[in-house]
């Protein structure tokens, strides 16, 4: 029961890491193109390419 | 839309023969395509633009016309705009502007809610079609009928405006029925259909009922609505004129065809600005009825019923206040950039001080917008799961609001600035500039959203075997949006060039829709046959149905004031740098006199709106035959 309760909260905690990651690079794309569409370039590091 | 709906589901509709349902299929198809072609046409606009003259390049043969357009049948010297002197407009002892003020506000007010209740009705109409509940179908049958009174008002002030129009500002009228020609006799034949369409949608609705023939009652709906949304567009069309005139030259001759002149560069945006608007206050309207016979009765049936009708009017207000804003900056960016001095003049000058009473009148709106779907949540018992977050969901909202409301330059004495140690608070006047609004309102927006899906979410239980997975999403998408508008925000706003910053309100705008857009994803995939729990209909408290009281008077009001800001953008022109406006009230009024104007305007609302519920509530009353002997 303890083993299958910590694999549970393990496979938990992946999914909220991942789920994060994957926020953080959808969001981090989204403002790349938003501004690129704009003709407002951005750095890798998001500071202003133009 | 509402899965919480009281019981008793009622036999759904026979529809054995379903041409009703191809005669709908067919009229919904032709709008949408005719719409497309529209757009489509609209996008080119070489095809649209009829020459004025041509060049004759040396050496080259002499071009020949191929095609006939408008100038070969108007061979009429252009006319230029009149210059009218002050002794031009007639002196009625009263201020003529206030007059028109007064009715077109009026007439607006009327025909927002029209054209909007219509809107969403045909909408909670199909949704009874297809869920086979009859009370949608009621319930839209009652929303219809309070706000019928409404169109006979909305025409009587409409009529009045066009009266008060041609005498008081007689020069003006003639040259916008000179620019717009016959299409001012489009319109009033779409009054005609719109009566028509009106009178037999109303009442064909119990004639029409079941089967074929509902269908034939939503074609009705439908065209209604059509003639409807086609009677708004072509109005903006005259507003959006006098802003920014198109089809004409520089001393306003008509160089154009009808099409040039009505499409000009703020058509577009208060086209989708008031189609939204509209909506999100027809549902603030209804839902104060709702409040209304919810408050004045004990019967639980029928306090159960007002209370899903003011839940569904708050919602249909909430979902469409939530883009409203969005639509705003939109409208805003077209009027920068098609007059950086008319934006000034909003933004920067003395109208920019309405801004900061339209943050105070919008955080009444979400404020009191969240507080009845906080009150709401008792209805469920399954509300308890997120009734902790309530607190912190109100905690941003307050902080965001006094944040949207901080002034940037304020008007001081030398003591005063003095005492502050500079014309701007060391601390707070960061916050007075767009970069920190943006931010405020793009959170009030995302916590408004959050206490909407929970609310949504407070009667289920998710059955799906990814739920969890579902959660461990949506809780990211949150967090990190959240976090990205701020550093827009602040990054963008305070440590950047002017551009960048104005830009990043367009990512700001994005991450916030993605919020809305992947919750409702989500949240309709995961609560998918979930499990469903007991919902208590009336059981809010009652203080809730003043929120839905305060909703509507802060919306009427907002209206009033952003319709004063657009219109005063013209300064002291009736057609912007085409025709001048040389009458007595050729300038911008102090903000007190405008705050007086709307604040009349906005109360002879409410009062002919209480006399429609008051005519509404008429019809269902029916006088007791007085005893035989009985006192006369």
């Amino acid at each position: 029961m303890q083993t299958n309760d910590n694999n549970n909260a393990l496979s938990m905690l992946i999914s909220i890491i991942v789920s994060f990651m994957i926020a953080l690079t959808f969001f981090y794309g989204l403002d790349h193109l938003v501004m690129s569409m704009q003709g407002l370039p951005l750095n890798p590091d998001l500071s202003p390419a133009g | 839309m509402n899965d919480k709906r009281p019981s008793n589901q009622p036999e759904r509709p026979s529809t054995q023969i379903r041409w009703g349902r191809r005669l709908w299929i067919a009229l919904s198809m032709l709008l949408l395509v005719y719409g497309l072609v529209q757009a489509v046409e609209e996008s080119t606009t070489l095809n649209r633009i009829t020459p004025i003259g041509m060049v004759q390049v040396a050496g080259e043969p002499l071009i020949t016309k191929t095609t006939p357009d408008i100038a070969d049948v108007d061979t009429a010297e252009p006319i230029a705009a009149p210059r009218p002197s002050r002794s031009d407009y007639p002196n009625i002892g009263v201020s003529s502007r206030a007059i028109v003020w007064i009715l077109a506000q009026l007439h607006l007010f009327f025909a927002a809610l029209v054209l909007a209740v219509p809107l969403f009705l045909l909408t909670i109409e199909l949704l009874g079609v297809y869920t086979g509940d009859e009370r949608y179908d009621n319930m839209a049958y009652e929303f219809m009928k309070i706000s019928l009174t409404g169109f006979s008002i909305t025409a009587i002030f409409g009529g009045s405006l066009a009266l008060a129009l041609f005498v008081l500002y007689p020069d003006f009228m003639g040259y916008m029925m000179h620019v717009f020609g016959v299409q001012v006799l489009v319109y009033a034949i779409l009054f005609f259909l719109e009566s028509f369409f009106l009178y037999t949608y109303y009442y064909g609705w119990n004639a029409f009922r079941y089967g074929n023939l509902k269908w034939v009652h939503l074609s009705l709906g439908l065209m209604l609505n059509a003639s409807g949304l086609t009677i708004m567009v072509l109005a903006n069309s005259w507003a959006t004129f006098m802003m920014a005139p198109s089809g004409v030259n520089e001393v306003g001759a008509v160089v154009g065809n009808i099409w040039e002149i009505m499409k000009g560069p703020l058509w577009n945006p208060i086209n989708l600005h008031r189609f939204i608007a509209n909506i999100a206050f027809g549902g603030t309207v209804v839902g104060a009825y709702a409040a209304f016979k919810f408050l004045s009765t004990n019967d639980p049936d029928r306090r159960a019923h007002y209370d899903w009708m003011g839940y569904t009017s708050n919602f249909i207000a909430i979902l469409a206040f939530l883009p409203l804003p969005f639509a705003g900056y939109w409208l805003m960016a077209e009027i920068y950039a098609y007059s950086q001095q008319m934006g000034i003049t909003a933004m920067g000058g003395i109208l920019a001080w309405l801004f900061i009473v339209q943050a105070v009148l919008i955080g009444t709106i979400l404020l009191a917008g969240n507080f009845y779907l906080w009150a709401g949540m008792s209805r469920t018992d399954g509300s308890d799961r997120y009734k902790g977050l309530i607190k912190y969901i109100a905690a941003v909202l307050v902080v965001c609001f006094l944040i949207w409301v901080t002034p940037h330059t304020l008007i001081l004495s030398a003591s005063e600035i003095s005492l502050l140690g500079g014309s701007y608070h060391h601390i707070l006047g960061p916050l007075g500039i767009m970069p920190a609004k943006n931010v405020a309102v793009n959170l009030m927006l995302v916590a408004t959203f959050l206490s909407f899906q929970l609310y949504r979410r407070s009667d289920k239980v998710a059955t799906v075997s990814w739920a969890p997975m579902g959660n461990a999403l949506m809780v990211p998408i949150y967090v990190v949006a959240i976090v990205n508008i701020i550093f827009l925000g602040v990054y963008y706003g305070y440590f950047t060039n002017t551009v960048y910053k104005v830009g990043s309100s367009v990512a700001q705008v994005a991450s916030t829709l993605v919020v809305i857009i992947a919750g409702i994803i989500l949240d309709t995939l995961m609560f998918r046959n979930a499990k469903t729990l007991p919902s208590h209909w009336g059981r809010i408290p009652d203080r809730a149905q003043y929120a839905l009281f305060a909703l509507p008077i802060a919306f009427t009001w907002l209206m009033g004031l952003m319709g004063y800001v657009r219109s005063s953008v013209k300064t002291h022109w009736h057609v912007y740098t085409v025709m001048k406006d040389n009458s007595p009230d050729n300038y911008i009024p102090t903000i007190a006199y405008a705050g007086n104007m709307i604040t009349i305007v906005t109360v002879l609302f409410l009062l002919c709106v209480l006399f429609m519920f008051w005519v509404a509530n008429l019809s269902s009353t029916r006088q007791a035959k007085p005893a035989a002997g009985g006192a006369v």
